[in-house]
């Protein structure tokens, strides 16, 4: 009993500092991309881009968000080559018992039915892969669309403008899923939190990301 | 023939000077032409077969829109349309002659560029041209890349990307005052007809009857099967290809696709919203206010004990 109530006073280093600052600066770059695009997505907003001003902030928060992870990589390497391998090659059968689990879970059923998860679970890390994906996809598209205009066929231009206009969408919705779920699921509350400050309650780590909690205790015990 | 037009070509020392014969020959041909009722849809007719090379619709059209003239043009190097070239020759050698077929924008009656312009810059007019507001260009080119045509021209700053699209304008000024276009006015060997367009359409096809007697490659191009009938028709003596037009214009797919992904895309995020809110009212019941509670709780003091 003494020793749980010394658990619950600590708190468990989910995110470097630097990993929040990378997040919430991509998240500006990514935000403003979304504002000054979806003008061009929704017929209704279009007029919005009249002048063209709005593509010259599209065109530096590009910058901004093509050259915001390239800078991040090597300053976190460890971390950032395991997200890119967990995202990509991350997954297994064990993420199907996630995902049978899932839409209980989320509609607030008991918690114990969930398979512990390690640091991502396999809905973050579904967030991740799209993340990446769509990264590279705005990255070969935008760039055709950018510098290539009439060095390269319409048809190219036009497929580059679709591939652009479905990453959108598809980070758009997951970015929803995101938010929704950092920021508003009942059951999520800590999530918003670990990316203030990094930090999360061992309970709620436990709870949430069970086989890392015990990876990073066993850790502990050993040093 | 061939000769003589080249050797007048170069007398008029290029196009500067066979600017200076046009306002004659505009306000000569619009008194004589019919004056077609404002509420009857107008069109241009081309006929290669009678088209001389003579750079006299190219010369109009720079003329008239106040463009400025920046290279000389040649029936063996023609300039390819820009943003300030609306209107130029595309031309082919075919048996060892030139051959060369007016190049604008074809009006279309269903526009590629019309439906991919974000902004609404590009539209049609009353008279069902193609028309654009320059101060609502965004710049962004697509039209530039839908066009079956080609014809849109935007050269933009490689960086910010700022820049405005420009093409063929259909003379829009002199038409509503029930005037020819300046290329029409200007041809002198009636390659160039303006006026009702089923009249027009009607002539072409006659035309390329006759035509097809001794050349059975002749046809016309325009009707309106094609992208909703184009405004600007052609009297072509070789296949489509041979002048540089595709052979079965269409509104290139990915705008179609485009059109239903915008739509998926509003529809998905609509189902979204809908289903997080159900998803927040469900499990914030499900999970209990007691559970709230407690975590509320254990939350302050996970904080008063971090402090």
């Amino acid at each position: 009993m003494q020793e749980e109530l010394a658990i619950e006073k600590r708190t468990v280093e989910r995110f470097k500092i630097r990993t929040v600052l990378f997040h919430w600066t991509h998240t500006i770059a990514f935000l403003a991309l979304i504002v000054t695009g979806l003008i061009l997505f929704v017929p209704w907003f279009g007029a919005a881009a009249a002048g063209g001003a709005t593509r010259v902030i599209h065109r530096i928060f590009a910058v901004l968000f093509v050259v915001l992870p390239v800078l991040y990589f090597p300053l976190n390497i460890k971390e950032s080559i395991h997200f890119v391998k967990e995202s990509l090659i991350g997954y297994d059968l064990s993420d199907l018992g996630w995902m049978m689990a899932a839409p209980d879970y989320y509609f607030g059923g008991d918690e114990n039915k969930m398979p512990p998860q390690g640091h991502a679970n396999t809905g973050q890390k579904m967030w991740q892969t799209v993340c990446i994906l769509t990264y590279v996809l705005f990255l070969i598209t935008g760039a055709i669309m950018w510098f290539l205009r009439g060095s390269v066929s319409p048809a190219v231009f036009q497929w580059s403008m679709l591939i652009h206009s479905v990453a959108f969408l598809l980070a758009f919705i997951m970015l929803f899923v995101h938010v929704y779920l950092g920021v508003l699921h009942p059951r999520m509350n800590e999530s918003l939190k670990s990316m203030l400050d990094g930090k999360i309650s061992p309970h709620y780590a436990k709870h949430h990301y069970g086989n890392w909690y015990d990876e990073i205790s066993e850790g502990e015990t050993k040093h | 023939m061939e000769l003589n037009r080249r050797d007048f070509l170069k007398a008029s020392a290029g196009t500067a000077g066979l600017a200076l014969i046009q306002p004659l020959n505009l306000g000569k041909t619009a008194s004589s032409s019919n004056g077609s009722s404002p509420q009857s849809e107008l069109a241009m007719l081309v006929d290669v077969s009678k088209c001389v090379s003579c750079w006299y619709c190219y010369a109009a059209c720079k003329q008239i829109n106040n463009l400025p003239e920046t290279v000389k043009p040649d029936t063996e190097n023609p300039p390819p349309l820009a943003p300030d070239i609306w209107s130029t020759l595309y031309t082919t050698k075919i048996n060892d002659r030139w051959r060369s077929r007016k190049q604008a924008c074809m009006h279309c009656t269903d526009a590629a560029c019309v439906k991919v312009c974000p902004t609404g810059a590009l539209h049609y007019n009353e008279l069902g041209f193609v028309q654009y507001d320059k101060l609502k260009c965004s710049g962004c080119g697509y039209c530039t890349q839908y066009c079956p045509f080609g014809v849109p021209k935007l050269e933009s700053d490689p960086v910010s990307g700022a820049g405005s699209m420009d093409k063929c304008i259909f003379c829009i000024s002199l038409v509503t005052e029930g005037k020819p276009t300046a290329c029409a006015a200007a041809c002198p060997v009636g390659a160039i007809k303006f006026g009702n367009c089923s009249e027009l359409r009607t002539e072409g096809k006659q035309r390329v009857e006759t035509l097809q007697q001794t050349n059975d490659q002749a046809n016309f191009y325009g009707d309106s099967d094609v992208l909703g009938g184009l405004h600007v028709m052609y009297v072509l003596d070789e296949s489509p290809e041979v002048y540089g037009l595709p052979k079965d214009p269409e509104l290139p797919a990915p705008a179609v696709v485009h059109d239903i992904i915008q739509w998926v895309g509003i529809g998905a995020v609509a189902a979204i919203v809908a289903g997080f809110s159900l998803n927040y009212l469900v499990a914030r019941m499900r999970m209990g206010l007691d559970e709230r509670r407690k975590s509320y709780a254990r939350r302050i003091s996970d904080r008063k004990a971090n402090r």
